[in-house]
């Protein structure tokens, strides 16, 4: 069944059955359910590492699970494909994917439900890794739905509160909006084209078989498509109502790995999104519209996980920025470092939450330096890392993307890149603040909450210090030799070279983050009385902030809203009426014609007799006549 | 010949008083009645027929219909008594069972 | 149609009118043997002189003193209760109607085309004196003539059988005023 090269399925596989063995097992012995999970993760990043190393040597694997469709000359097998943009995704998804496995398990070990959870988080590695893996449109879109359908079961895991489990479904309902692009790009790549491959997408015979419109709209309906998954305007509020679920959820799906599957996307099908020079553009302009919605709704609020999601959609903000002027390279470099960070200040944030017995305001955390130490060195360097300072991870992606921007050809944005450039920066000092701001409540200060907290249990302080490292010197490690590692897939299009620059450099690079961090200090720390006149003076901004721009109200009422009158309208008179009505109808006229047959069946003889004499005499008339 | 049109005018005047009258009458005798005379009817019909096509065959049948008539008198009669021993009626609509 | 064929038809269709209309059973029974002798006039009236005696004998002289009998037997008393329905009786009369109507005129029709001269030797040969219809009935009808003494042997055993005294109890209804036991 399995041609090709059988390790590669192996990665794909081994979480599938991990899946099912912790969910069957687990209903036995559930203590064993997160290592089962765990292990298949870990089968899964050995043999990752294993064919990556391999790849130097012979290039690309492939491999066939099956053949799914094959109707006469239409084939839809179920094809893989590593080359160096999947062993770079398969290796953070793996790599991160087990790290919080090993979290979870300390996590959640009071949870009744744990067994449930790690099938869940164990089927969602599997359908993630079909996402990067898949050689075709259709088998990407299979991963892509069930990274969507995990994230459901997800983050609605303790669905029993209904604010939960709503918004699990609003996260779904808003993914599946998103992916009526993917299937529209389906189409018409299709139709057009003749394939679905991602390889002979990128072929430039394969493309020009494409009209112009056409490939405009594959474009943009690919774009569409990522906006739904990667929480873009205007798809993007499922993020943080998506805190609902366990921390361990937040920082595997909706920092490190799904959310990053729509710039994945945009990667592989770079050569439809830069046939039309006004996608891209169009994909610059709405990331930097979210990177500064996000980080400044940021700053408005109070739940620790919250300012991390908006953080999410901020850095996603900045990923699509770069592929908006072609840096896809660095865009994925970018992944591979907020994955590192983001992570981690998910799971210390997580760490704090068990630690303060389920608290999650901020405004009741604060001094908790004192008690959990490692957490907050952990948190601290990440906030680093997301600053944008060096030599942390983030400063060397997030200037990578800001000195893209200047080498951007699109015709487009010419004009614009200055501006681009301020308000990417202008964002960066944003992002820098609320970082700081979070940490500086939660971990400086006095405390402000009730009860004792306590450190987290070293299972789960263990990879929160394993990512927190990965936060320091993933960035450095990675500078530069990523983007080139990645030519092969993901030729860098703008024509900026990477110069290497000299501490001074790095450190005026540096400066956005320092600015905002700096200012956090200021303004939360230690003279608080300017942040509270900026508040008396600001307060209409404050509203917009922690109102989050009203979007969510917006899209109630100008979308939601008229769709779900429209469907009580047919629900009472399609459904309701013409449906049931035909449907029970025919048993009213069933009825009612068997009322009337009844009384033909009397018992009394005359009326029988009648009857007879009544055809005996129309029959006669009509032979008669007849003839 | 025109005054055989009587004749059978007459034949088919009687059967249908003899249909009638098994559709009106709730007595189940008169009914039967009633049958016997709608055979008459036929009868005569067949003895015009008789005259009229110049053979006998019209008078014979009408003799075989007189005997089944005599045989399904002698039946009918008994079964209305077997039904008026349970019912204690002879009216059609007593002995109906069926609920409408 | 001779005058006498003329008068005899009208009897005949009194007597039937009198034998769906009376209300008295009785008086019914006594209307159809007059019917049954006024056509045995009428077969004669149409030279089928054997089969009006045999009219006489076997349909006014057995079939009705039979269903005199068991009218007597039964003692029932005039026909009670409301009358079957004006719309029934309206129905079965446009039936008739109908019926009369539609086979007038085929029956004229069919007359056309025969000659007077044919029809007239057709009359002459066809009279139902004994000896003619006993050469029909032993000579070519002969198989229907034996089976129709089965038919009557049959009828004879079933209406044995069915009207054999059974000890049953009556359920006493509207009409019934006789003997407990029949």
């Amino acid at each position: 069944m399995v041609t090709g090269d059988s390790r590669l399925s192996v990665i794909v596989v081994a979480p599938l059955v991990g899946a099912l063995a912790s969910f069957v097992i687990g209903r036995q012995a559930p203590r064993l359910a997160g290592a089962i999970a765990s292990l298949a993760v870990a089968v899964s990043l050995a043999v990752t590492v294993a064919l990556f190393q391999a790849l130097s040597v012979t290039g690309e694997f492939s491999a066939t699970l099956s053949s799914w469709i094959s109707a006469g000359q239409f084939a839809l097998p179920l094809d893989l494909l590593f080359d160096k943009l999947s062993a770079v995704m398969c290796l953070v998804v793996t790599g991160v994917g087990l790290l919080i496995h090993l979290y979870s398990v300390g996590y959640m070990a009071d949870d009744p439900g744990r067994v449930r959870f790690f099938a869940y988080l164990n089927l969602f590695i599997f359908s993630m890794l079909v996402l990067v893996l898949g050689r075709s449109l259709p088998v990407i879109f299979i991963g892509w739905e069930g990274v969507g359908l995990c994230s459901y079961l997800l983050i609605g895991f303790w669905f029993t509160n209904t604010e939960f489990a709503r918004a699990g479904r609003k996260a779904f309902v808003m993914n599946r909006i998103g992916d009526l692009g993917f299937l529209v790009a389906m189409a018409v790549l299709y139709t057009a084209c003749g394939t679905l491959d991602i390889v002979e997408l990128r072929k430039a015979e394969v493309l020009e078989r494409l009209p112009a419109d056409l490939g405009f709209l594959a474009g943009l309906a690919l774009f569409f498509a990522a906006t739904g998954k990667s929480a873009q305007i205007p798809l993007f509020t499922w993020l943080p109502d998506a805190m609902a679920g366990p921390t361990p959820v937040s920082a595997l799906i909706h920092a490190a790995t799904m959310v990053t599957a729509g710039v994945y996307l945009m990667g592989r099908m770079s050569g439809v999104v830069e046939l039309d020079p006004l996608v891209p553009a169009i994909v610059l302009w709405v990331a930097l519209a979210t990177a500064i919605v996000a980080a400044t709704t940021a700053l408005a609020q109070n739940d620790i996980k919250k300012v991390l999601a908006y953080s999410t959609v901020s850095q996603l903000g900045f990923m699509f920025l770069a592929v908006g002027v072609g840096a896809y390279g660095v865009a994925i470099f970018h992944v591979v470092t907020h994955a590192f960070f983001k992570a981690c200040l998910f799971l210390s944030a997580g760490s704090v939450i068990h630690g303060c017995h389920h608290e999650q305001d901020m405004r009741r955390m604060g001094g908790l330096w004192r008690m959990m130490p490692l957490t907050c060195a952990a948190y601290g360097v990440a906030t680093l890392a997301i600053a944008g300072i060096w030599p942390f991870a983030g400063y060397f992606s997030k200037h990578g993307i800001l000195a893209a921007i200047s080498g951007s050809h699109n015709p487009f944005l010419f004009e614009y890149v200055s501006l681009i450039g301020v308000l990417a920066t202008a964002v960066a000092v944003c992002t820098a603040l609320y970082m700081a701001r979070s940490f500086i409540l939660t971990f400086l200060g006095s405390y402000r909450g009730e009860g004792r907290p306590h450190e987290a249990p070293a299972i789960m302080t263990l990879p929160v210090l394993v990512l927190a490292v990965l936060s320091i010197v993933g960035g450095a490690y990675l500078d530069g030799s990523l983007v080139e590692y990645l030519q092969g897939p993901l030729p860098a299009l703008s024509g900026h070279e990477h110069e290497s620059q000299g501490v001074v450099g790095h450190l005026l690079g540096s400066l956005p983050g320092m600015l905002g961090a700096g200012a956090a200090l200021v303004l939360f720390l230690y003279m608080t009385g300017v942040k509270d006149l900026l508040r008396k003076v600001g307060w209409p901004l404050e509203k917009l902030f922690a109102g989050r721009y009203f979007v969510d109200e917006v899209l109630d009422s100008a979308v939601v809203r008229p769709i779900d009158g429209l469907s009580q309208v047919a629900y009472r008179s399609l459904d309701r009426g013409i449906l049931e009505g035909s449907g029970s109808g025919i048993g009213v006229v069933s009825r009612a014609v068997g009322e009337l047959s009844r009384r033909m069946t009397s018992g009394q003889v005359a009326t029988y007799l009648l009857a007879m004499l009544v055809a005996v005499s129309v029959l006669f008339v009509i032979f008669v006549q007849v003839r | 010949m025109a005054s055989m049109v009587g004749y059978l005018g007459l034949s088919l005047l009687l059967f249908v008083i003899g249909a009638i009258g098994v559709c009106i009458r709730r007595n189940a005798i008169v009914v039967f009645m009633c049958i016997e005379m709608m055979l008459n009817a036929v009868n005569l019909s067949f003895v015009t027929f008789s005259k009229l096509n110049g053979n006998l065959d019209g008078q014979i049948a009408v003799f075989f219909v007189m005997v089944i008539a005599a045989a399904e008198a002698a039946v009918g009669l008994a079964i209305i008594l077997a039904v008026f021993r349970s019912v204690a009626s002879v009216e059609t609509s007593d002995a109906a069972e069926l609920k409408w | 149609m001779t005058f006498m064929g003329f008068v005899l038809a009208l009897c005949a269709v009194a007597s039937g009118i009198g034998v769906i209309g009376f209300r008295n059973p009785l008086y019914s029974a006594f209307s159809l043997v007059a019917n049954l002798m006024t056509m045995a006039g009428l077969y004669a009236l149409l030279d089928a002189h054997f089969l009006a005696v045999s009219q006489i004998v076997v349909y006014a002289g057995a079939i009705m003193v039979l269903v005199l009998f068991v009218l007597m037997l039964l003692n029932l008393k005039v026909e009670g209760g409301p009358k079957l329905g004006v719309v029934r009786a309206t129905i079965a009369l446009g039936a008739g109607v109908l019926i009369l109507m539609t086979a007038v005129q085929p029956i004229f029709r069919h007359f056309e085309g025969m000659s007077a001269i044919n029809l007239r030797e057709n009359a002459a040969r066809t009279v139902g004196d004994v000896a003619s219809i006993g050469e029909q009935l032993f000579g070519r009808y002969l198989v229907q003539f034996e089976l129709s003494s089965l038919v009557l042997l049959i009828g004879i055993v079933g209406a044995v059988m069915l009207a054999k005294r059974k000890s049953a109890t009556l359920a006493p209804r509207d009409g019934y005023q006789g003997a407990k036991e029949v």
